[in-house]
């Protein structure tokens, strides 16, 4: 065990613990200090920051087949996912994995609380990394108060400049990562390397790096508590039998520090020490001991340093817990409950439903555009002709070659003659190809100034890959 | 706590400042992110710039300053909708 951990008790004196939180939220901001913490919960938030740190910066680097895995294409508008393209057309999906995710969260925190905040928020992944520079530059929760009340040395500015040195290389990093999700990441790395970044790459970096160190280095449990939507609306999906972090208080108080080997009981006392560790180690610097507060981003610090607390006390752990109110007041939770069941139903048909969605998907395209410059006009053999730019989009894995047909939309229009340079259209993979043709038909066919037709186009090769769209075809009403 | 507490407690001052810029950037920024991204699903940057006789500018170009053209907007809004709830009593003083 470290020495800035609970080794000793009582608490040190010379500290200045943080005010209680309900007076501190509109106050001006003191600065918060998180001992470091060792146990069971901050070692699965070790993994849940070292997993999820780890496939942020991965997954840029991971090929697949020829192309990077994970792109986001905006300059060429297409969503590259593993095996998956998406077009912006395919919006829809991503709106419908969105509503996906954000059910997943409530289900998440209905049962479990917040675990989303304690263990897998960027936010706090980010500022357990940048907690973690902090510690190894600044060293322990003490030294960084007594340093930042000292008066300015070229020791201070050492360790502080060195501190921020690192915070900004590794924010700068994290912003390369990020557009290197826009951008091919080995085609940044190399105009990185030889200082030919585009200014608009340049400056998303920046952007990006500079979001990095202000959230995580300096505004850090702010951005829980002032800017985050989800941390004030959580308590909605929070009933009795969510699982919260809470201090017994039957079991703790009244507090007090007494000598090891006290028998509580005998003192008068409850098994709370009062060694105010789990309001050293909590990130937003809250009292867990004044009970719920939206302030608790649930990490589990304080249970983690509670325990130990407990352990070298000899007495039973669990004083702070995770626990739910219903088991607070000596009941079972109950996990299958009404709200619980309707997420579940909902998160099940809403996944089959994207998933049969994707599975399903036409990987084909077709917009048709009128040509702008003339409504119509007369051929040399006095057939009615319009002209027409065809997108075809191929949106499939390989390359198709398709059939276009034309015909009337509404019945009595018939005799459409399709006109194109080759009989076929070949569309690579995840191409788009532009084709002008035109449609003539003999005027007695028209009856009105303005028909419906319509495109059918199909792929040689497979003839579910099939898609029709309407088009207006203009000409002259023949008096008759 | 409750937050109607908290509303209590607050008045009209005393409110940190670094809350009060983020409580009208950060929401508008979320929201020219959604804009910006309905936008630019519809509307392909290029077909826009060859319109109206840009067509130099890359899409990435556009994209940004879509962004930040949305950016200045939704903020602005926020910043006057802060601006309008302050109490009237505020403006009497001057008078």
């Amino acid at each position: 065990m470290k020495d800035d951990q609970a080794g000793t008790l009582p608490p040190p004196p010379a500290e200045n613990p943080p005010t209680p939180a309900g007076e501190e939220v509109y106050a001006s901001h003191q600065k918060v200090y998180p001992r470091e913490v060792h146990g069971i919960f901050a070692n699965l938030r070790m993994l849940g920051v070292t997993t999820l740190l780890s496939l942020f910066y991965g997954v840029a680097w991971l090929p697949w087949g020829g192309r990077q895995a994970v792109l986001l294409d905006l300059p060429a508008r297409k969503f590259y996912i593993f095996g998956l393209t998406f077009w912006p057309q395919d919006l829809f999906y991503f709106a419908w994995l969105l509503i996906i995710a954000a059910l997943a969260l409530f289900y998440v925190t209905s049962l479990a609380g917040r675990l989303w905040c304690g263990y897998a928020c960027p936010q706090t992944v980010w500022t357990e990394i940048f907690l973690w520079i902090e510690r190894k530059v600044e060293g322990t929760r003490n030294q960084q108060i007594k340093r930042d009340k000292s008066n300015m040395t070229p020791a201070k500015l050492r360790v502080k400049a060195t501190k921020h040195a690192i915070w900004i290389i590794f924010s700068l990093y994290t912003g390369f990562t990020f557009v290197g999700y826009f951008t091919p990441i080995r085609e940044l790395a190399t105009e990185m390397i030889n200082f030919n970044l585009s200014p608009w790459e340049t400056f998303w970096v920046f952007f990006y790096g500079f979001a990095t160190y202000g959230n995580a280095g300096w505004m850090r449990e702010q951005v829980c508590i002032y800017m985050c939507p989800y941390a004030r609306f959580q308590s909605a999906m929070f009933d009795r039998d969510t699982l919260v972090i809470a201090y017994d208080n039957e079991r703790g108080d009244p507090r007090g520090s007494r000598k090891k080997n006290t028998n509580p009981g005998q003192a008068g006392l409850g098994d709370c020490v009062d060694c105010t560790l789990c309001v050293q180690v909590c990130p937003t610097g809250i009292d867990i001991r004044d009970g719920l507060q939206y302030q608790c981003i649930g990490c589990a610090a304080c249970v983690d340093v509670c325990d130990q607390v407990m352990d070298k006390m000899g007495y039973q752990a669990g004083l702070i817990r995770y626990t739910t109110e219903r088991a607070m007041t000596g009941l079972r939770t109950r996990i299958i409950r009404p709200r619980t069941i309707m997420y579940t139903v909902l998160l099940v048909v809403l996944s089959a439903g994207l998933l049969y969605a994707i599975s399903q998907r036409l990987p084909l395209g077709l917009d048709v555009i009128r040509d702008r410059n003339s409504l119509y006009r007369e051929t040399s053999q006095g057939l009615i002709e319009n002209v027409y730019t065809l997108k075809v989009i191929n949106m499939d894995e390989r390359a198709h070659r398709y059939k276009l047909e034309v015909s009337g939309a509404e019945p009595g229009l018939t005799g459409l003659e399709l006109v194109m340079r080759k009989p076929y259209v070949e569309v690579p993979a995840g191409e788009v190809v532009g084709l002008p043709v035109s449609v003539r038909v003999d005027p007695i066919e028209l009856k009105r100034a303005s028909n419906q037709i319509k495109f059918t186009l199909t792929a040689a090769d497979n003839r579910k890959l099939s898609l029709t769209r309407d088009a207006r075809f203009l000409g002259p009403v023949m008096s008759r | 706590m409750s937050t109607d507490d908290l509303t209590e407690q607050q008045g009209n001052t005393g409110i940190p400042v670094v809350q009060r810029i983020a409580s009208i950037l950060w929401p508008s920024f979320i929201m020219s992110g959604i804009a910006t991204g309905l936008f630019f699903t519809v509307f392909d940057p290029l077909e826009l710039t060859l319109l109206t006789g840009h067509a130099d500018i890359s899409r990435m170009a556009v994209y940004s300053s879509g962004f930040f053209t949305f950016w200045l907007l939704t903020s602005s809004t926020s910043a006057l909708t802060c601006y309008f709830r302050r109490p009237c009593d505020h403006v009497k003083e001057h008078r």
